[in-house]
């Protein structure tokens, strides 16, 4: 029997990720040891420490990434210069949403259910609403955040598919822990669950496909397969579609969309944050990789499927948000739309296309942390106040939120000195360089439509009296003034002065087999 | 070691009918507890396609822990949440079942005639290389080499699993809830209380049978000593009759 070679471990390059493992570690071990008064600061400033702990070895590694020395654990992680921009664009669009989490001033106790096994509506569900809520999302918070770094950078889709249980399992979780309309939430976490599993084992039966075509799971060894195999492409196109499916369930892509409106409106709203910034992000890098190392051999093939796809998101975002009462839910089908959009730059299929990706992700990811913010702002006595009808005239009652919130609705229209525009206006250029012309003229009819219901908020906002049931705006304490803050800055900068992100991710626009 | 050996081939025309049989019979069955066993054959049958193609291990960890022991402490819970718990078969979505079912068997058609065709005349290769210095120690191999990152981050996964089960599931008890030993023996020896063991079913009576309830001291029926899920059943004359201790 031959030596066993174990692999060599770059524990710097894997840094980032370990450091959000053990804190998660550290987190659940909190949960057991330490008094619930002091709970809630002790685990915030534990993972806010950590995720700054983690984005401090992203960015002394930006310097020192070889051909050589990107892959590392046996070639399971591939830390390139795109791994490197993806982790820190989701570290610090985690850490924004994190802030979310802790806030504790808009409601007694925060976001979160003290006890989620206690039934809904009995005395027992009662008593609990004066108590602290649930701290325990702060480590499945980590977890999950640790995953999407692993997911981004993992460079055989074995690995990939095990980061992807890792990222998702506690989302799930903490979907079913909002404090109020608790069943809403349930539900929508079991739909969530149901939904998730089913994609991965789609995203499964693929990965095996694919061995059967290529003889290996890791990018490489696809990436040669497709090139030169003399297998009939057959394994190769159903191993593709497969794992396809399961990457698009995540970035919610029509037609495997249905999961998001309902999960969007159940899950708590700094939950909702998280998921629509940090694991979009997440999936779509992921879905950059496979598409850009693993299959670029069979970019025939795909950009037709995936086009219509993407057509298809944009429609169905943009069609279906129009129709929609609740912000929230107007907020989910925007965020299919933009996954939509997302993809038109994915397609274009060059280094363009890449680098507006990037930036893309990090623009919206911002903008939709900073209206999922506000939206938990606007509150009466039964917690968040998400119809529309009840934001007619909320211009007159506090015109500074109203204000920010119609910048950031401007900023998903699109709408220059925003970042929208100039992110719309990189995937645009991107796939139009990229011969997808007929993708950008369905973005941008797509983009006037989806700009009436964006609209129709301003327009309530300020042009209608507010009347009775008119929510005030509470106060809202440090941390969700800071993500205000914070996104809001951001989408304006971004939309200024793009310059030197747009730098940042050109440069990160390289992949190494 | 190329190509199906007869022993192969007997084995997969076997088991294949029996494992798609319990696939169905997993989906179709209306009561949890069917459903399980019926998923059972599949995972035996999984288990044993797998020993035969070669994966002893994987085979036999698909037997003993899937089956063995995932399976059964499913059918545990399934026994603690009540047994008689079954599905409603009211459709909520109109029409719903039958284009899921002929999607369904669209797409399980569309892979499997794709599947089919492109491993026609595909020559089996790297099985023996694979399997050279032992099956497990090939696994092994792998897992400590190249896996070992996602090897090690599935603790992530149980560590997420186990607290998620308690989030969702456990319910702190108050200060004040907390019930001491002796408040409960207590409770227990209270008058109107029994704090003996119930009867089981059956003691005093003619028939072993679990559903024939045990005999009170006047020779009526103790209808607590039969389980509440079990089907009332019509007990014969005999089984009526009270059993003869003495005299024999």
């Amino acid at each position: 029997m031959p030596e066993l070679k174990l692999p060599d471990i770059d524990y710097a390059a894997l840094l980032p990720m370990l450091i959000l493992f053990g804190a998660a570690c550290v987190g659940v071990l909190i949960e057991g040891f330490v008094p619930r008064s002091v709970r809630n600061m002790v685990q915030l400033v534990l993972s806010l420490a950590a995720m700054v702990a983690a984005l401090v070895f992203v960015i002394r590694r930006a310097g020192e990434v070889t051909a050589e020395n990107a892959a590392t654990i046996g070639g399971a992680i591939m830390i390139d210069n795109m791994g490197l921009f993806m982790e820190g664009a989701l570290l610090v669009l985690g850490l924004v949403s994190l802030l979310l989490f802790g806030e504790r001033t808009l409601e007694r106790g925060g976001a979160f259910v003290p006890h989620a096994a206690v039934t809904v509506g009995s005395e027992r569900d009662r008593e609990q609403a004066v108590d602290s809520g649930a701290t325990e999302v702060y480590p499945l918070a980590l977890f999950s955040l640790g995953g999407m770094l692993m997911f981004v950078t993992a460079n055989d889709l074995l690995t990939m598919f095990v980061a992807l249980e890792v990222f998702s399992l506690p989302l799930y979780l903490m979907c079913a822990l909002a404090r109020r309309k608790r069943l809403l939430s349930q539900e929508s976490a079991l739909k969530y669950f149901l939904l998730g599993a089913y994609a991965s084992a789609f995203f499964l039966f693929g990965v095996a496909m694919i061995y059967g075509f290529a003889k290996g799971v890791d990018f490489r060894a696809i990436h040669e397969a497709v090139r030169g195999s003399e297998t009939s492409p057959t394994l190769l196109l159903i191993g593709l579609a497969l794992v396809a499916i399961g990457l698009l369930f995540k970035i919610a892509a029509a037609p495997f969309h249905v999961w998001t409106p309902d999960v969007y409106q159940g899950a708590p709203t700094p939950v909702t944050a998280f998921m629509a910034a940090c694991t979009k992000a997440a999936a779509f890098g992921a879905l950059l990789r496979v598409l850009y190392v693993g299959f670029d051999g069979a970019k025939w093939h795909f950009t037709p499927v995936l086009g219509a796809v993407a057509v298809l998101t944009m429609l169905v975002g943009a069609v279906l948000a129009v129709t929609q009462t609740d912000l929230k839910r107007l907020l989910a089908y925007s965020s299919v739309a933009n996954a939509g959009y997302l993809m038109v730059g994915l397609l274009g299929g060059n280094k363009d296309g890449l680098s507006s990706t990037l930036f893309y992700l990090v623009a919206y990811g911002f903008t939709v942390i900073a209206a999922f913010a506000l939206v938990s702002l606007v509150r009466d006595a039964d917690g968040e106040a998400t119809h529309l009808s009840r934001w007619a005239g909320l211009g007159r009652r506090s015109p500074l939120f109203a204000g920010i919130f119609t910048f950031l609705l401007l900023a998903f229209a699109g709408i220059p000195l925003t970042s929208g525009f100039m992110a719309k206006f990189g995937v645009f250029g991107a796939a139009i360089a990229g011969d997808q012309t007929w993708l950008v003229i369905f973005g941008v009819l797509t983009s006037i439509v989806l700009a009436f219901p964006y609209l129709r908020v301003v327009v309530m906002m300020w042009l209608s009296e507010p009347g009775e049931t008119t929510p005030s705006v509470s106060i809202p304490g440090v941390l969700t003034s800071a993500v205000l803050g914070i996104g809001t800055v951001a989408t304006l900068l971004l939309g200024v002065l793009p310059g030197p992100l747009l730098e940042l991710a050109d440069q990160a626009s390289s992949f190494i087999r | 070691m190329s190509g199906v050996e007869t022993g192969e081939a007997v084995a997969f025309f076997l088991l294949a009918p029996l494992s798609v049989i319990g696939a169905l019979g997993m989906v179709m069955a209306r009561n949890a507890v069917h459903s399980a066993l019926w998923l059972v054959l599949t995972m035996l049958s999984l288990g044993v396609f797998y020993i035969v193609q070669a994966g002893p291990f994987i085979g036999m960890v698909q037997i003993i822990v899937y089956t063995g022991a995932i399976m059964m402490l499913f059918l545990f819970v399934l026994m603690l949440v009540g047994r008689d718990a079954s599905d409603s078969v009211i459709e909520t979505l109109r029409g719903q079942r039958v284009v899921a079912i002929v999607l369904g068997v669209g797409l399980a058609g569309l892979l499997g005639l794709g599947t089919y065709r492109a491993t026609q005349g595909l020559a089996v290769t790297g099985l023996d290389e694979a399997n050279k210095a032992g099956n497990v120690q090939g696994l092994a191999r792998l897992i400590f080499t190249n896996y070992v990152f996602a090897f090690e981050v599935t603790s992530a996964l149980l560590i997420t699993a186990a607290v998620g089960a308690m989030i969702l599931a456990h319910v702190e008890r108050r200060r004040g809830e907390r019930v001491g030993q002796a408040a409960k023996m207590r409770e227990r020896f209270l008058p109107g209380n029994y704090p003996g063991p119930k009867a089981g079913p059956g003691v005093y009576a003619t028939s072993t049978s679990v559903a024939t309830p045990a005999k009170l001291p006047d020779g009526s029926p103790a209808p607590r000593s039969i389980s509440p899920i079990l089907p009332t059943r019509e007990l014969t004359a005999a089984e009526k009759a009270n059993k003869h201790t003495e005299g024999r």
